[in-house]
């Protein structure tokens, strides 16, 4: 039995009955991390994860997460276990604190086995830009096609069945659009519910912790683990965290879930758009009301521009603090300019720089208002007219990904283009609107999983995790990982 | 050509907060090196900072003793460049929506009359990490980075270097009275640049503007800015072009010399902190605030008025905080307003002044100097050993009780001349023999004090009391 591609609560269910023990499962899941074919690991925790395990407190033993190994992408802080983000100019960094994720999992008993791969920083939606190259989708045995980011390693090490859970971040669609991918169920909360205190910014106002689970449940059971105010990040809620769990078992009768028309327009795959409309009408028949939304399709066409502008700049800020001078490798030069130069200019890939130049110049003072500030400006009417919605609607469903993981060799770089790509994009819009969404699997095509997406309102959880567990039934599609014959 | 100077000025006040104005980091000055910093001070990827509310509560104390509009909402924003000494390439600060704006001091003038000085913006903000250059290495100190600061930017006001010293004067009075800050110029607690620009008088357009850093003094200021004022009108008297650069004060020359020429302005791309969500000021929080604030000089000096202190007197007392505080402190001893004053302002003063210390490093606490100070009240000492008493305590604050004791020997101990004294005291007070013969000992206490006063305080205590025991179980 292969208890590690089982969902948390059956896993938790065998080690309380004494099927299997925690230290087994981290044996189990080193051993599988070591195996990884699909270049998932940044780091994998060999000594810390069997230390934790030794001391782990049998008093604990009820609570969900016990025993339960996890992995970690590797832009969250961990206390004497190297965290890159992916990026040279982190080699060989050890932090000296641990991100509040981290302790919060820890504390629960969960065990951390790896830090996953991740394009560089969090930047780039492929999971091809990382320091340690391109992470493979497990669907694909023939290591061609993407699993996709930028929680690229999280994505393949779950869903190749080595941790049932694994904590990712999303900036614009980093977990939800890799889970559409690989088969799992992504989600990303409210902005504020979960504290990024220790995750490493790429873009504040849009960042998330986010996670992949198996099910929605599991969904569910992480969100009430790590939600709740942090003083350590200001920005955190102080609102009441909720039992996530408590409506999985409502239906979706008088529900008003809203689709977007501008995105599934967009939808060029017919099989993609013809499952999605399966599972529309199975919901409409379990007595939901679905209807078609338009909404001004400018709106839709800014997304990306939006998204570009205001993640590089912030970005560009968030990431001045990597000059080599307090931590990360050193570059040598005769003064202080030479060794910043120096460490940014080999520690960073081209794909950052340019990042960094996007940004640099849209908050330069003669661009900021034609840029920057008009970013913000449309990001506002976009939230705006998103959140009306969802002032008549619970949800908004619309396909996660317009196709199923791409091919590699389709990836052309990080060059700006002159598209819209609303459909490769529109997950955005739950970044820029700080809403809980969440994508679960909706369909296969040619043996690849893709995903549908369900976005909510702002500290609507547990509603959202209401329905997505129905859509989750409907489809039937939970507890999926990859098949293991690389 | 008559000209007319345009000074403003930009004060750097660190704060004595507790704590870092975004992180937990200790505020300790003095201490070694690197040992006052969390990951934080240190830009560690994924530290985010946290608002010092006392930082707040201190920075609205301020506003409001500069009479200042102050927000109810608070911003903070980045200001970003890279820098050695700025650990996250950025500076967090409040460009867009300063905590306080367009408020005003009034300051002295030599000719006695006041001038209002408006003031354009206070905002908080971090201070960079501390260097230290040496011929082949830097060396950077973290306990610095992250100290809360207060900036307030005067509007171009000031027409002389004399206004400009009395302005950074009532600012360093305000914000040490305030407790928000030591105000040690010296020692970098509060850094002054100047901003000075000449310009034919009657024209309203500005001149060129050149900035002085580095002014480490109140005399320094007024030196620095009236030698500008001059280098500035000879220069346009002759015909050529003050040129906009930065400059600091040469102590030695008393001259103002060239740093650097400033060309364009560095873009800092500033844009509102996104790490920091906007935290409104309740009417409540900011009337708290300014409620449970310490007294400015100015209230302590209408106090000290109603206590019957002449204003010359006043003045001394609060011209520096910590020995208005002392003076504080004495007060509540009850003894005589003035003659507590007139002991601080003369003979503690003499003794700080001649050792160059503060009131801090004074030797006498506040408790023994105000034993003293009652002992005079009562009659129990004489001014002239009072002195004496006070001497000694310098060395080893030593309670001037027992001084007066030990001192006994240098006192009149002629017991013919002391019994004298005692049968005169006895004589006007039978009362106080029958008290005595009925068990009260206070009645011993009250007739000593007698003769100490019948004799100035030249008798010998210990010898009073002793014969009076005697000469009573005689009675």
């Amino acid at each position: 039995m292969d208890y590690l591609k089982l969902s948390i609560s059956e896993i938790h269910k065998a080690i309380l009955a004494g099927e299997v023990s925690p230290k087994e499962l981290i044996l189990s899941a080193l051993k599988k991390a070591h195996e990884d074919k699909n270049n998932a690991f940044e780091y994998i925790c060999d000594k810390e994860a069997l230390e934790q395990v030794e001391n782990l407190n049998e008093n604990q033993k009820n609570n969900l997460l016990y025993g339960i190994p996890f992995v970690l992408k590797d832009n969250f802080s961990t206390k004497d276990i190297p965290t890159t983000g992916s990026s040279n100019i982190l080699n060989g960094y050890v932090p000296i604190y641990s991100s509040e994720v981290y302790l919060r999992l820890v504390e629960q008993g969960a065990i951390l086995i790896g830090k996953t791969t991740m394009d560089e920083l969090a930047m780039g939606g492929t999971g091809t830009t990382g320091h340690k190259g391109v992470t493979y989708n497990p669907w694909d045995k023939t290591n061609s096609r993407l699993v996709g980011g930028s929680s690229c390693g999280s994505a393949a090490a779950s869903s190749a069945g080595i941790v049932p859970f694994a904590i990712g971040s999303d900036t614009g669609d980093s977990v939800r659009k890799p889970a559409s991918y690989v088969g799992l169920v992504g989600f990303k909360p409210t902005w504020g519910r979960i504290s990024r205190y220790g995750m490493f910014p790429f873009a504040t106002s849009l960042d998330h912790v986010a996670f992949f689970t198996r099910n929605v449940e599991d969904s569910a059971t992480i969100l009430k683990v790590l939600a709740g105010r942090d003083d350590k990040d200001s920005t955190s809620s102080f609102k009441p965290v909720d039992d996530y769990c408590s409506q999985l078992n409502a239906n979706l009768k008088g529900k008003k879930i809203a689709l977007i028309k501008g995105i599934n327009d967009c939808i060029n795959d017919t099989l993609i758009l013809d499952t999605f409309n399966k599972v529309v009408e199975l919901a409409k028949q379990e007595g939901a009301t679905i209807d078609l939304v338009e909404i001004d399709n400018k709106l839709l066409k800014a997304i990306y521009p939006t998204y570009i502008v205001i993640s590089c700049a912030e970005a560009t800020s968030n990431n001045a603090n990597l000059d080599g001078i307090k931590f990360g490798p050193r570059a040598e030069g005769e003064s202080y300019e030479q060794i910043v130069f120096n460490n940014r200019t080999n520690g960073f890939s081209e794909l950052i720089k340019r990042r960094f130049v996007i940004g640099s110049y849209s908050l330069l003072k003669e661009n900021q208002n034609d840029l920057f500030l008009r970013a913000q400006r449309c990001r506002h009417l976009i939230v705006n007219t998103i959140n009306n919605v969802l002032d008549e609607y619970d949800a908004i469903l619309t396909p996660a990904t317009p196709s199923v993981a791409p091919l590699i060799s389709s990836v052309s770089s990080d060059k700006l283009s002159n598209e819209y790509l609303i459909a490769d994009n529109h997950l955005a819009i739950a970044n820029f609107g700080g809403l809980p969404s969440i994508t679960i699997p909706c369909g296969f095509e040619n043996g690849l999983p893709f995903g549908l997406n369900l976005t909510g309102k702002a500290f609507e959880e547990t509603k959202l995790y209401s329905i997505a567990k129905r859509f989750e039934d409907i489809t039937g599609l939970a507890n999926i990982v990859a098949k293991e014959d690389k | 050509m008559e000209f007319e100077p345009v000074i403003g000025l930009e004060i750097h006040v660190e704060m004595k907060t507790k704590s870092k104005m975004f992180s937990s980091g200790r505020v300790a000055f003095g201490d070694d090196p690197n040992t006052n910093v969390v990951a934080v001070d240190m830009a560690f990827p994924g530290t985010m900072p946290v608002v010092n509310k006392q930082a707040v509560i201190n920075a609205i104390r301020v506003c409001h003793a500069m009479n200042m509009t102050i927000d109810d909402e608070l911003w903070f924003d980045r200001k970003n460049y890279f820098y050695s000494d700025l650990p996250k390439g950025y500076q967090i600060t409040q460009q867009f929506r300063p905590i306080g704006s367009n408020g005003y001091i009034d300051i002295d003038l030599e000719d006695g009359s006041k001038k209002r000085i408006n003031i354009e913006r206070l905002h908080m903000e971090e201070d960079t990490c501390k260097q230290l250059h040496s011929w082949d290495v830097s060396l950077l100190d973290y306990n610095r980075a992250g100290i809360p600061l207060i900036e307030i930017v005067s509007k171009p006001e000031l027409r002389s270097g004399y206004e400009a010293m009395k302005y950074v004067e009532k600012i360093r009075s305000i914000v040490t009275f305030l407790d928000v800050s030591d105000g040690k110029m010296e020692e970098g607690s509060l850094r002054c640049d100047v901003n000075i620009s000449i310009r034919e008088k009657g024209n309203t357009a500005f001149g060129t503007k050149v900035e002085i850093k580095n002014l480490n003094s109140l005399a320094n200021i007024q030196k620095a800015i009236d030698f500008e004022i001059s280098r500035q009108s000879l220069l346009v008297e002759f015909g050529d072009k003050v040129q906009q650069e930065t400059r600091r004060f040469d102590e030695a020359s008393k001259e103002t010399v060239l740093m650097r020429l400033k060309t364009d302005s560095v873009d800092y791309k500033y844009f509102v902190d996104p790490n920091i969500a906007p935290i409104k000021l309740s009417e409540q929080f900011i009337n708290d605030a300014i409620n449970s604030s310490p007294e400015l000089a100015e209230v302590k000096l209408a106090r000290y008025k109603k206590l019957g202190l002449n204003e010359y007197d006043c003045s001394l007392l609060i011209a520096d905080k910590d020995i208005s505080v002392y003076f504080d402190e004495l007060l509540k001893t009850n003894a005589n307003p003035k003659l507590l004053a007139n002991w601080v302002i003369s003979d503690v003063q003499a003794v700080l002044n001649k050792n160059g210390i503060s009131i801090k490093e004074f030797p006498i606490s506040v408790d023994n100097l105000g034993k003293l100070i009652l002992m005079i009240e009562a009659g129990k000492v004489s001014n002239k050993q009072a002195r004496e008493i006070f001497e000694k305590m310098l060395e080893n604050n030593a309670n001037p009780e027992d001084l007066a004791q030990k001192l006994g020997t240098s006192l009149n101990s002629d017991e013919a001349s002391i019994m004298n004294m005692i049968n005169e005291v006895l004589s006007q007070n039978p009362q106080s023999i029958i008290d005595y013969k009925n068990g009260k000992d206070r009645a011993l206490g009250f007739l000593v004090g007698q003769v100490m006063k019948l004799s100035h305080g030249q008798a010998n205590p210990a010898m009073t009391s002793k014969l009076l025991t005697e000469e009573l179980k005689r009675r």
